[in-house]
């Protein structure tokens, strides 16, 4: 697991949402801090992928997949660049 | 802006009134906003004035203004569609309030790619012969319906479909066949088998699977040629057409004012034919395609003989009404790929036509005769994108 700053919690949310949420949360985050993203929606992983190749600021470290009682949590890290 | 999903006041648009659009021909403008490899992998398709554009929904999120500025100028109505319906609202959202008349896909590809049309090709004093469509996917079946009994050809996946059909038209479903073991999509016959204990009949030879050379494990009635199966005053002929499969085979429907039907599963298509090779033998079941072709099926067609096949590959191929059958005669004026040819030349002719093989192919042909028995979304997950069964125009 990478190291990381703070945490999102978006279990439970549906597209557009974890995306929406996220690029909130890295607007309000120190520079050069990490991101950890937690969410169910397993398209979040392509779209975070996606996403990032044209966002301003924003740097996909990582994507994980865990196991939390039985539903798939799709974990992602992202550092503010700018 | 604020933006929770439900409380959104965007309008939705059914697939249903997509369809209904996408066949009227009238100019459309989709925005599709899901990601890149998703749009390409399965586009929504239409007439020639559809035009679309792929601007993925993180891109609004991003920087508003600019994919705003990636909009044609001439734009007024906007269809936004992404994967399951959510992200489409987002975007159709931010396009209102920007003087766009935007509307978002219920349930987005999910909801388009389920989506099942029903129309009438026949209705007669006799009976009907029905279309079942599944446009997402170029995906057509039949029901064949005469004095209270009911025959399905190549039925889909979602059997409700059927079931419903029938039940509406109050009738029986005595007969369930499927021209060949399908590569691209999922058979509803053995479950259709299965819950109403009508036989299920398929050719012996496509009940082996032609790469792991196992047999099937399902319930089934084996097809020969030449057998015929009375559906009310509707006479249906097996007739035997090895090629795309070694089992495959058209269904001849005689109805009793003289009309044809072919059913021709995917053996000739209205703008193609059936690809050889996705048994994986595509050197040795060429020539055998050749004979069915030129030789074998060319006895049973009429000018007036309507060929109804399991695929369309473009919405261009329809009557203009959503149905997809056209008389021999016509097929034979507008397909190419069926001009007379020397087998040298229909060999090569194939072998330059031949699109990619999509690897699920296998894996399906394995679901169709039970020696996999995929959950629901595993199954949707292979049948995701279009057919691609016929040899490229
Ligand atoms: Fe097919």
């Amino acid at each position: 697991m990478p190291h990381f700053d703070q945490t999102l919690d978006v279990k439970g949310a549906k597209c557009p949402m974890p995306l929406v949420k996220s690029r909130k949360a890295i607007s309000e985050l120190p520079v050069g801090q990490v991101l950890q993203v937690i969410s169910t929606d397993r398209g979040s992983v392509a779209d975070f992928q996606g996403w990032v190749k044209t966002a301003k600021n924003v740097e996909l470290i990582a994507q994980e997949t865990v196991q939390e009682n039985g539903q798939e949590l799709y974990v992602h890290y992202l550092r503010r660049t700018a | 802006m604020t933006f929770t999903q439900d409380q959104s006041t965007v309008t939705e648009i059914s697939p249903r009134e997509l369809y209904a659009r996408l066949l009227s021909a009238q100019p459309l403008f989709i925005l599709d906003v899901r990601n890149e490899d998703e749009f390409k992998r399965m586009p929504v398709e239409g007439h020639a004035t559809l035009r679309t554009l792929n601007l993925p929904y993180y891109d609004f999120i991003e920087d508003e203004e600019a994919a705003l500025a990636r909009l044609p100028k001439d734009v007024e109505e906007v269809v936004v569609i992404c994967a399951k319906g959510g992200a489409s609202q987002y975007v159709a959202e931010v396009l209102n309030n920007h003087g766009y008349r935007a509307v978002s896909l219920t349930d987005g590809m999910i909801g388009w790619g389920n989506y099942y049309d029903t129309r009438d090709v026949v209705n007669a004093s006799w009976g009907r012969i029905v279309q079942i469509a599944r446009p997402a996917r170029g995906d057509l079946s039949f029901a064949i319906i005469s004095d209270g009994q009911a025959a399905l050809v190549d039925p889909l996946r979602h059997i409700n479909v059927y079931r419903e059909l029938i039940e509406s038209a109050g009738a029986k479903l005595t007969t369930i066949l499927d021209t060949h073991v399908h590569a691209d999509h999922i058979s509803g016959g053995p479950a259709l088998s299965k819950e109403t204990g009508a036989p299920y009949y398929v050719h012996p030879y496509d009940a082996i699977h032609p790469i792991d050379m196992l047999p099937a494990v399902i319930a089934y009635e084996p097809l020969r040629d030449g057998q015929v199966f009375q559906i009310g005053q509707v006479r249906i002929t097996t007739i035997w057409y090895p090629g795309h499969t070694l089992g495959q085979v058209n269904f001849l429907a005689e109805t009793p004012d003289g009309g044809r039907y072919l059913f021709t599963g995917d053996g000739i298509f209205l703008r193609s034919f059936g690809r050889p090779d996705l048994g994986g033998k595509g050197e040795a079941w060429t020539p055998i395609l050749y004979r069915s072709m030129f030789e074998r099926l060319p006895r049973y067609l009429t000018d007036e003989t309507v060929i109804l096949p399991a695929h369309f590959s473009t919405l261009d191929e329809d009557a203009g009404n959503g149905i997809f059958a056209a008389p021999y005669k016509q097929v034979l004026s507008q397909n190419d790929s069926l001009k007379p040819r020397s087998l040298e030349e229909f060999t090569s002719f194939v072998l330059s036509h031949l699109p990619v093989f999509p690897p699920e192919y296998v894996e399906i042909k394995r679901v169709n005769i039970g020696l996999v028995e995929p959950c629901e979304g595993k199954a949707s997950e292979l049948e995701l994108g279009k057919n691609i069964c016929a040899l490229a125009e």
